[in-house]
């Protein structure tokens, strides 16, 4: 079995009644360092901390009010919810004409949010088990998904993947969430090596492998996923991807997956995704 | 020099506007490819003056590679290619969707060859639509587009046919790309146009240097926001002063300001394509900006306002 055999999928719809959008302007309320790669953002945005599930994105407007650019929102997963106090947080890192506009935000402006957005992890609190593993800024994307967990009675084990111990995160949510087990590696101690990542996922989880392996971050993670998967028969694969977008609604088609589904122009990234399953590829003509 | 209408105490501004046969509530819509059903949660889209389909052709087709859009400054660059689910099946999921929406529904049509706008036509006669818009300009198509669009003769063909097949209003979206729009408008006017959406994207190019290539999937791609704002304003004020058929502005329209500069320079109407990225209600708070700055201009009606650019500066 070769690598290629594997392809994104779109998952059903997930059950239940889908989340509408709704645009709010969101007050800042923390807006700092995370790490010393990324910066983590909490604003008021009391509906898409009610309804967001894990997986699910927002769009930040990164132009304030009264200004027209930078003319793209920037999507970005959500990394932690607090439904009580209304308030969501987002990570970033700071990359380009965007990013640095959203950098500039201070506490107590307010910001343009649309969400939540797409469809998330396929979550079942039937599970035993579930693996998390995620690479850099793509660990925003599984945070939410121990939270919605903890308390569930379902084992989450998780792995942050980063170049320095520096740039970590995720960690304390994982443990403030009662993950059972929380590998933090990285490139700097050869931790974060694929090959070294499956033998100590193997040794961790072989008495009791996981049903699902959510993945975010990195395409090699996705690799070694699938191998996890084929190690595991049953184990389930999912992946949340990242892509360049404008509307984050389905209209614009700006985010089209492309290797999904061949030639069709369906599916978009934004709508049927963010999150897709990783699958052995079935028989086409 | 034309009176403005005197504006009486306290009523309202009216905002309808006429293109043609056509009336609309207020002059504000959006641009093809920029909108769909899926914005219904965020704005009020009954309050537009209409609702533009994105594109649409007869056979199902798929858009261009990734990357598809970027971000640049003070605008944005794309190349979609314009994915459509061909007629057949835009009539049986978008078009109710489209309907619903409580505005007038102008069904954008696309060809990559002369016929197949004709055959759009056929298949969407009975749409619906309070009008057509005939897209003659996308700079992201492998043929037809920019080939039809920047020649008189074909873009005469392609709107003479779709008018002995239908009789919905014509409008015939430009191409900015050209030595004098003036020619292409006349002869999309002689052919049938009931009005002239000005313009489409600009072709544009960015280039990613540390990997030396384009920041597009398809190579070029199509600018539009409010970097292309000034070059639209112009091509407005040329084609208004050209013909007479009524104009609908289109490029970098982000404020009910940027909306009046279009009704200034001889728009009729202006439709609104990255604004609404940047915040979906942004075609809302253009017609709410608009009745007040009407009021602040002392005009009763939006369409006062309609080419009275100053002569002697123009």
């Amino acid at each position: 079995v070769t690598a290629t055999a594997w392809e994104l999928a779109v998952l059903p719809e997930p059950v239940g009644t889908p989340s509408r959008p709704a645009a709010q302007q969101a007050e800042v309320v923390v807006h700092g360092p995370l790490g010393d790669r990324y910066r983590l953002l909490r604003l008021v945005a009391p509906h898409v901390a009610a309804t967001c599930a894990p997986g699910q994105f927002v769009m930040l407007t990164a132009a304030r009010d009264g200004e027209h650019a930078p003319v793209l929102p920037r999507p970005m997963a959500v990394y932690r919810t607090d439904r009580d106090a209304g308030t969501i947080e987002v990570c970033y890192g700071v990359v380009g004409r965007g990013t640095r506009r959203l950098a500039s935000f201070r506490v107590g402006e307010s910001m343009l949010v649309v969400g939540p957005l797409g469809r998330g992890f396929r979550i079942d609190r039937t599970w035993r088990s579930v693996l998390l593993v995620g690479r850099g800024i793509g660990t925003c994307s599984l945070t939410t998904v121990a939270q919605e967990l903890d308390g569930s009675g379902v084992a989450v084990t998780t792995v942050s993947s980063a170049r320095r111990p520096e740039a970590l995160i995720g960690g304390s949510v994982y443990r403030a969430h009662g993950a059972r087990a929380v590998h933090e590696v990285t490139d700097i101690d050869g931790t974060s090596a694929p090959a070294a990542l499956h033998d100590l996922l193997v040794a961790d989880l072989d008495a009791e492998p996981p049903a699902a392996i959510l993945t975010c971050g990195s395409h090699r993670l996705v690799r070694l996923s699938e191998q996890l998967a084929q190690h595991w028969p049953g184990t389930d694969v999912q992946v949340s991807v990242e892509a360049h977008m404008a509307c984050g609604l389905g209209y614009c088609h700006g985010c089209s997956s492309g290797v999904v589904g061949g030639m069709a122009e369906d599916p978009l990234v934004c709508r049927d995704g963010p999150v897709f399953g990783w699958r052995p590829r079935a028989d086409r003509p | 020099v034309e009176e403005l209408s005197a504006v009486p105490e306290g009523a309202p501004p009216d905002l309808s506007v006429r293109l043609g046969r056509l009336t609309l509530a207020n002059p504000v819509m959006p641009a093809s490819g920029c909108f769909g059903p899926e914005l219904a949660p965020l704005l009020d889209t009954a309050g537009l003056g209409a609702v533009v389909t994105k594109t649409v052709f007869s056979a199902r087709r798929a858009g261009n590679p990734a990357d598809r859009l970027t971000d640049t400054e003070y605008g944005m660059l794309n190349s979609v290619g314009i994915p459509s689910p061909g007629t057949a099946a835009f009539r049986d999921t978008l078009l109710p969707a489209y309907r619903e929406l409580g505005a007038p529904l102008v069904v954008s049509i696309g060809g990559l060859a002369v016929e197949e706008y004709w055959t759009v036509a056929d298949e969407l006669r009975d749409s619906g639509a309070a009008a057509f818009e005939i897209n003659v300009s996308c700079p992201n198509l492998e043929h037809g587009g920019l080939t039809i669009g920047t020649s008189p003769e074909m873009i005469a063909k392609v709107v003479a046919g779709v008018r002995d097949r239908v009789d919905v209003p014509l409008w015939v979206k430009l191409t900015p790309m050209l030595h004098g729009i003036e020619v292409v408008a006349r002869a999309a006017r002689d052919a049938g146009a009931d009005a002239l959406t000005v313009s489409n994207s600009f072709p544009a190019l960015g280039v990613d240097v540390a990997g030396r290539r384009s920041v597009l999937g398809a190579g070029g791609g199509g600018l539009s926001g409010p970097a292309v704002r000034p070059l639209a304003l112009r091509l407005v004020r040329d084609v208004a002063a050209a013909v007479e058929v009524p104009v609908i502005g289109c490029g970098g329209v982000c404020t009910a300001t940027d909306a009046a500069a279009f009704l200034i320079a001889g728009a009729s109407a202006v439709q609104v394509g990255t604004a609404t990225f940047t915040r979906p209600d942004t075609m809302t708070s253009i017609v709410d900006g608009l009745a007040a700055l009407c009021r602040e201009l002392g005009v009763a009606r939006a369409s006062d306002l309609v080419g009275t650019l100053d002569q002697e500066r123009s």
